[in-house]
């Protein structure tokens, strides 16, 4: 049987699964969600009526193989994708149960709301750390140096880089190391204070240590933000998420607990690509 | 496409299937040379400890599976319940190493009602088969069936103590040496579904609650 005739069996269960998932804990209502989004990239149908929602203060990890749809899914919840030439979406995507493609809402402010870490760590290489901190509060109009310097040490106590740079605020962010700048970035992110921050591959260009620190900072960033994080790393994604997806081809194909899709997957194609199986 | 890890569950497997032949021959020895009074503790010693050798081999190479390949899905299911099911294969060992003691302790048996003992110890046989079959065809049906037939164990060895308790009259020997034999074979069945509450969680991910 191929690939492709096996997505076929993939059932709206998955999203049933999803909700009955976690039943008994205590958890707290979808942030975000999706309804039948649909991506492009000019002719390239990239994402296929995908439907999913995301829990508050929850660590949701996409998972699936290269061109699955992964980092564009995530790219569509904050606008992102359409500063791409020649992308288009159709569908809902809702921001506490808010449509942030409709006409009366701001891309700006919706990027502000959901913030975005990116795969390789991109400090802006002419400010010092501090700048880099407050570069998106000075771009909403904070001139208020007070105001600043207290986003500045929450933002970095937060991203768990205060004291390892404290001393260094004048420093230029480039300098720091690889894993300490994809902190600042998620300082720089926490800055404009989001409510839900998604990260791209955000440890895939640092060594074990370092991956281990964003990885513990995920954790306990999930107190205040709901997180979502794209990871080729299937072990990173059983560390750290409480919901896992599985992407193929653009479509959702499985959905749930971490424990349960990593333990007990429920699809044949989400067993086959946990275990390697694939093609 | 064959994976690294491959080669490591096919020596699992067939680490788990060599444990399998020799603790089935090793209950059933066991078993049959209570029977027949026949002392067999060197030979069931020697393949009990074996089995516990042999459990230590499959643990060692469960965690390095783990350790290098950090398994997930079908693969973490069946290397986990090879660790448990290779655990319950040196258990039938020992107990089978027990039951073959209890000759050596009371000395000749052969004017005892042995009765109770043949037909708990034919059901006991028959689970460490049928619970062998099931892991090495995956087969749920079997594995299920398992916990019907461990009920029959677990009937006749209680109704042998209550009987006993309540009834004193008789030989203490034949009394104490079966309610001894009657308890290992309660605990070889037992031993005997858990491989098959394993074989259940391979297959479908879901665990059986214990009785």
């Amino acid at each position: 049987m191929t690939v492709e005739l096996q997505i076929e069996t993939v059932k709206p269960a998955n999203t049933q699964a999803f909700e009955a998932a976690g039943q008994g804990k205590t958890l707290g209502p979808f942030k975000m969600q999706t309804d039948k989004l649909n991506a492009w990239f000019g002719q390239n149908h990239v994402l296929k009526d995908l439907s999913i929602k995301f829990r508050e203060n929850q660590v949701t990890a996409i998972i699936g193989p290269s061109g699955c749809g992964k980092s564009t899914l995530i790219r569509c919840l904050n606008r992102m994708h359409e500063l791409v030439p020649g992308a288009k979406t159709t569908g809902n995507v809702l921001l506490d149960g808010v449509e942030i493609y409709s006409r009366r809402v701001d891309a700006v402010t919706v990027r502000r709301r959901v913030g975005m870490v990116f795969q390789k760590p991109n400090p802006f290489p002419t400010m010092s750390v501090y700048d880099n901190v407050a570069a998106g509060l000075k771009l909403n109009g904070v001139r208020n140096q007070e105001k600043l310097d207290q986003a500045v040490l929450n933002s970095l106590k937060r991203a768990a880089l205060w004291d390892e740079v404290k001393n260094d605020l004048d420093k230029s962010g480039v300098s720091l190391s690889g894993g300490q700048q994809q902190r600042l970035c998620i300082a720089r992110a926490l800055a404009v204070e989001p409510e839900v921050i998604l990260m791209d591959e955000p440890c895939s260009a640092l060594d074990p240590i370092a991956t281990a620190k964003i990885e513990e900072l995920l954790t306990s960033l999930k107190e205040q933000y709901t997180v979502v994080i794209v990871t080729h790393n299937m072990q990173q994604a059983a560390r750290v998420a409480d919901f896992t997806a599985f992407l193929y081809l653009g479509q959702l194909i499985e959905y749930g607990e971490t424990t349960n899709l990593f333990e007990k997957p429920e699809q044949e194609l989400t067993e086959r690509y946990l275990t390697g199986k694939f093609g | 496409m064959a994976r690294l890890m491959d080669m490591g569950l096919d020596r699992l497997r067939s680490m788990i299937l060599d444990m399998a032949g020799l603790s089935n021959n090793t209950v059933t020895t066991a078993i049959d040379a209570y029977e027949q009074g026949k002392d067999v503790r060197t030979t069931i010693f020697g393949w009990s400890e074996e089995l516990r050798l042999l459990q230590d081999e499959v643990s060692e190479l469960a965690v390095e599976l783990i350790a290098r390949y950090q398994p997930v899905a079908s693969d973490l299911r069946f290397i986990k319940s090879c660790m448990e099911i290779s655990y319950g294969f040196s258990r039938f060992g020992r107990y089978a190493h027990d039951i073959a003691d209890v000759l050596g302790i009371f000395g000749d048996l052969s004017t005892c009602d042995k009765s109770m003992i043949h037909k708990a110890g034919d059901q006991a046989k028959t689970m460490v088969n049928l619970s062998i079959k099931a892991f090495t065809e995956r087969n749920v049906e079997l594995a299920s069936k398992l916990n019907e037939m461990d009920d029959i164990v677990d009937n006749i060895y209680m109704d042998f103590v209550k009987k006993a308790a309540h009834n004193p009259g008789g030989d203490l020997k034949c009394t104490v040496s079966a309610t001894l034999i009657l308890r290992y074979l309660e605990r070889i069945a037992d031993h005997a579904t858990y491989v098959g509450d394993s074989v259940l969680y391979i297959v479908s991910g879901e665990r059986t609650a214990r009785k």
